[in-house]
């Protein structure tokens, strides 16, 4: 038995035989134990390392071949697979809470192990193909076969695979580059090609509109899980260029266009969401936000930039999750997602609505939240570098907050005399509250999440040096 | 460990009474136990007294090389009367609450006890981390309370606009925070960078609705006497507890004397509406802005003990006034001690108010709002009847109300003389003096002027027209911008949307790549 079978073959396989399963909590359970499992035993089971079971001697080993290329998770990667299973995990279980079809845990399963794929494919820059097959699989969940696809829907396509061609011809520039390094028309050119694709696929300014617009017209719960599970891979992938190519490392012009990206991602989608009126686009700009962060956190200039960049991975996986569900939950009484609609909701689906406005607060780093620590250290690593960096974040910030403020105002200005109910069904209340409680005990402790974060140096040990 | 044992005391108190209030119903004692734990906290703090400074560090919080600072606490002589204050009046509000109708609610007695253990780690926090970490509890403690106890959709709207305020409180320590670490100070409140230090007073101004001028709490709450006021003064101690360290250097700014203008304007704005309030109820949102001003306006002196004073005096005089609901003629006499409290007379509480600081011409201002807060206080003290009457309670009430409104008073009485650096202060004669005077002459005038006399309770604005017509302005701003927001969002999200993003693309590549080799 090899690693990449156990995390990427058997996921697959399952999410196959759940597309079998008609009864969607079924399937919902059998999807979230299945990754449970998964999680555990990444956690628990070293790779390539012997083990004895009783008398029986086994060892996983990290590496399988397929067509000509290896797909390698090494020991350094379990932390890394227990996070993405783990919150996966969260994701399926929450499937029937949503109201989501049983389609999602087989396609979502089948999702997270071409994502997983992505990160473990050698050479590294087959993860394009890998990213492009999980968005085109995405559409299926975003659209039903009888519906006419939105705008959004297509412009998510078109710019997902708009870049995979920019990542591969980038790529085979690179080894030009690696060959000749002091050919500098070269250098940029491949510097340019590779930017491109990146702001594709994850959604860089001005590309990003794509985000809102599918937060506006598909299910809340398939759009947050979209908007977790591809940046998170392609920000691994992207660490990977980082790693592998010192130029990219070195190159100021490269590193201050990156920042100056994140920094504009920040600021623009926290203004943005200030303005908005609809649920689901606030969480679309909340998520741009929070991907501004991660690319920040990528090219900081500190030793901890690839913990940080972690550090802000785990909350957003929660916060999204936390987030999408109470949309969901709230949808059935408010259609369409705007202020409009969701007044006074404060008082019919109370667990809901105070979910869903945690989850929001955490992405702006509320104090005793998950995001908090995160943004705290990534700010205070940005302002001792420069303190008109740390004015941009506040302004994203802020923005965020505003939008916070105001959903959370509509939300609870119900006409008078109106009672206080709960409307929420046992399984809703008992993830909601799961979700809020990680939230609050990963602010609370965020000593936590440093088992996932101390392998990572191993992992990426170029970057921050 | 000693510094956290108070607080430890009354949350494990609190717990106790929940527990206790589901596992059996009918426990009678309940009260006691609240009592108990809370007159053992009150010891506790009295053995810090030569114990002090005290310090404590929960390192386990960064367990990595990712945090620079640690949740840290630290008990000093600016510190411990905030600690004795708060104690004291979770005792009060134990030993009152026997005189109301709405005596047996263990819950709402474990409310108390736990907002004031938080108030006691905001007081003691070390570093803006830890301020942070406990504000931020507060202040969801605080709006769900708020949200519960209101009706109608402009009361709850009002609670959301109180919270987005306290967030923005938040906001501007982090900042102040952030501020800090650019210029490459460490990162406890003893040794903060002067640039951030007026940023520190802007949260703590903020949130006490002094900077700028506006009511934070919606007035409308129905809760009253016990909890309400517990809510109202812990929530303004712990943004006070941050006054007392604001470095020196940071209040020679050039914007120093633009902040003291607003926090005497709001100081004689608070004190004005305080003294002509119909009661000391209504009044009580402008009893808390005016004393948080004159605290602010000592912080911006800098005169940090001057600051502690008052907020000392917010907590203790006003305690002892909003939680005496019961009519008895001595009790009214014995609460005028608290204007001797207010006085900055020497060994009086507030001694040490204007002792150090430079206020330059806003002084003679600043003493007019503390005479109409004072005169304010001795005319709500001296209010005329129509309450409810001991006589009525059982014999241990009769006992442990006047008891709950004296300890107020002697841990007022005691602070001028003991325990931290305000005490035993001659003070600065000519302004207590003046303020005396000038509170001799309201209180005489009141009967006979007809401009000072109390207003009907429904004109009680939160907030003055001027400030109303920037508010507007703002909201303008707000609308503007939100119009310009969705003109690029359609321009983008449009059917040519591909070909805008294509064309902002090119330019921000052409940008970028503009000053590379």
């Amino acid at each position: 038995m090899s690693a990449p079978v156990i995390w990427i073959v058997l996921p697959f396989l399952a999410g196959t035989v759940i597309l079998f399963i008609p009864n969607t909590r079924v399937a919902s359970i059998v999807g979230g134990v299945v990754t449970a499992l998964l999680a555990l035993a990444a956690l628990a089971i070293p790779i390539d390392t012997a083990l004895l079971l009783g008398s029986v001697s086994f060892k996983i080993s990290s590496t399988v071949q397929i067509l000509g290329r290896s797909l390698l998770l090494s020991a350094a990667d379990g932390p890394i697979l227990a996070m993405i299973y783990g919150l996966a995990t969260l994701w399926f279980f929450g499937t029937e809470a949503a109201g989501s079809s049983g389609r999602f845990v087989s396609l979502g399963l089948a999702i997270i192990s071409l994502l997983v794929a992505s990160i473990a494919v050698e050479p590294f820059l087959f993860a394009a193909p890998m990213l492009e097959m999980a968005a085109l699989l995405v559409v299926p969940l975003l659209v039903s076969p009888q519906q006419k696809p939105g705008r959004g829907i297509l412009r998510f396509i078109i710019y997902q695979t708009l870049a995979m061609p920019f990542i591969l011809f980038s790529g085979w520039m690179l080894a030009g580059v690696e060959a000749s390094p002091g050919d500098i028309g070269l250098t940029s050119q491949s510097g340019v090609m590779l930017g491109l694709g990146f702001a594709f696929l994850l959604a860089i300014f001005p590309l990003y509109n794509w985000i809102p617009m599918l937060a506006e017209e598909a299910s809340p719960y398939v759009v947050g899980f979209l908007l977790w599970a591809l940046p998170v891979f392609t920000v691994i992938f992207a660490l990977g260029f980082l790693d592998h190519y010192a130029w990219i490392r070195t190159s100021p012009g490269l590193s201050n266009a990156i920042q100056f990206a994140g920094l504009f991602m920040v600021a623009s989608g926290g203004i943005f969401a200030a303005f908005q009126r609809h649920l689901g686009r606030m969480m679309g700009y909340a998520s741009i936000v929070e991907t501004g962060l991660m690319i920040l956190a990528m090219v900081v200039k500190s030793p901890l930039s690839v913990e940080i960049t972690f550090m802000l991975l785990i909350p957003r996986g929660l916060e999204l999750t936390v987030w999408a569900l109470g949309i969901s939950v709230i949808q059935k009484s408010a259609q369409p997602l705007r202020f409009s609609s969701i007044q006074g909701l404060a008082r019919t689906y109370p667990i809901a609505v105070g979910a869903l406005v945690l989850a929001h607060l955490s992405t702006i780093g509320f104090p005793l939240l998950a995001g908090f620590p995160a943004r705290l250290v990534l700010w205070e690593e940005l302002a001792s570098q420069s303190l008109i960096y740390a004015f941009w974040i506040l302004v994203g910030l802020f923005g965020l907050l505003t939008g916070a403020v105001r959903t959370l105002a509509v939300f609870v200005m119900a006409p008078e005399k109106t009672p206080w109910a709960w409307n929420e069904s046992w399984a809703q209340s008992v993830m909601l509250g799961v979700g809020v409680i990680v939230l609050f005990a990963i602010g609370l402790f965020p000593q936590t999440m440093q088992p996932f974060l101390s392998s990572l140096p191993a992992l990426f040990e170029h970057i921050g040096q | 460990m000693l510094i956290l044992i108070p607080s430890l005391i009354l949350f494990l108190t609190a717990l106790t009474l929940i527990i206790l209030h589901l596992a059996r119903p009918a426990f009678r004692y309940g009260w006691m136990v609240a009592v108990g734990g809370t007159m053992l906290g009150i010891l506790v703090v009295f053995f810090w007294q030569g114990r002090m400074p005290l310090n404590v560090s929960l390192h386990s919080w960064r367990s990595s090389t990712l945090y620079q600072e640690a949740i840290s606490f630290h008990g000093d002589g600016l510190t411990w009367p905030f600690v004795l204050s708060l104690s004291a009046l979770a005792l009060t509000v134990l030993f009152t609450v026997a005189a109301r109708s709405a005596f047996a609610n263990p819950f709402a007695w474990a409310g108390t006890l736990s907002l004031i253990g938080l108030g006691l780690l905001a007081v003691t926090s070390a570093n803006p981390l830890t301020l942070l970490l406990v504000w931020s509890a507060f202040d969801l403690a605080e709006l769900l309370t708020l949200l519960r106890s209101v009706d109608g959709p402009s009361a709850s709207e009002r609670v959301v606009i109180a919270f987005s305020t306290r967030l923005a409180g938040i906001g501007l320590l982090l900042w102040a925070n952030i501020v800090s670490i650019s210029s490459g100070s460490t990162l406890e409140f003893t040794s903060f960078s002067p640039q951030a230090g007026l940023f520190l007073v802007a949260a703590a101004g903020l949130r006490l609705g002094v900077l700028p001028l506006h009511l934070p709490y919606p007035s409308e709450s129905t809760l009253r006497r016990g909890f309400g006021t517990t809510l109202r003064l812990v929530s303004a101690a712990s943004s006070l507890a941050l006054l007392a360290h604001i470095p020196a250097e940071s209040v020679n700014s050039s914007f120093t004397p633009f902040l003291l203008f607003l926090t005497t304007i709001a100081a004689i704005y608070a004190g004005w509406t305080w003294l002509r309030a119909p009661d000391e109820l209504i009044g009580r949102p402008f009893w808390i802005l005016g004393l948080a001003s004159l605290a602010i306006a000592s912080a911006l002196g800098p005169n940090p003990t001057g600051a502690v004073a008052w907020g000392c005096a917010l907590i203790l005089v006003g305690g002892a006034l909003f939680l005496a609901s019961v009519q008895h003629v001595w009790l009214n006499r014995a609460l005028l001690l608290g204007a001797w409290s207010l006085s900055s007379l020497p060994f009086s509480l507030t001694a040490s108010a204007w002792g150090t600081g430079r206020y330059g011409i806003f002084l003679p201002f600043l003493i007019i709002a503390q005479a109409l807060i004072v005169a304010g206080f001795v005319r709500h003290a001296l209010r005329p009847g129509g309450r409810d009457s001991l006589d009525a309670q059982p014999d241990w009430t009769r006992n442990a109300y006047p008891a709950g409104i004296i300890l107020l008073l002697l841990i007022q009485f005691l602070l001028g003389f003991f325990g931290w650096d305000g005490a035993q202060n001659l003070g600065y004669l000519p302004a207590s003096i003046a303020a005396s005077l000038l509170t001799f002459g309201l209180i005489w005038a009141t009967p006979r002027l007809r401009l000072l006399n109390p207003v009907r309770a429904h004109w009680v604005k939160p907030a003055s027209s001027w400030l109303d017509g920037l508010y507007r302005g703002l909201w303008g701003l707000y609308g503007l911008l939100g119009r310009l927001s969705q003109a690029v969002t359609a321009t983008l999200e449009g059917a040519s949307g591909i070909m805008w993003t294509l064309l902002f693309l090119a330019l921000f590549i052409s940008l970028m790549t503009q000053g590379a080799p």
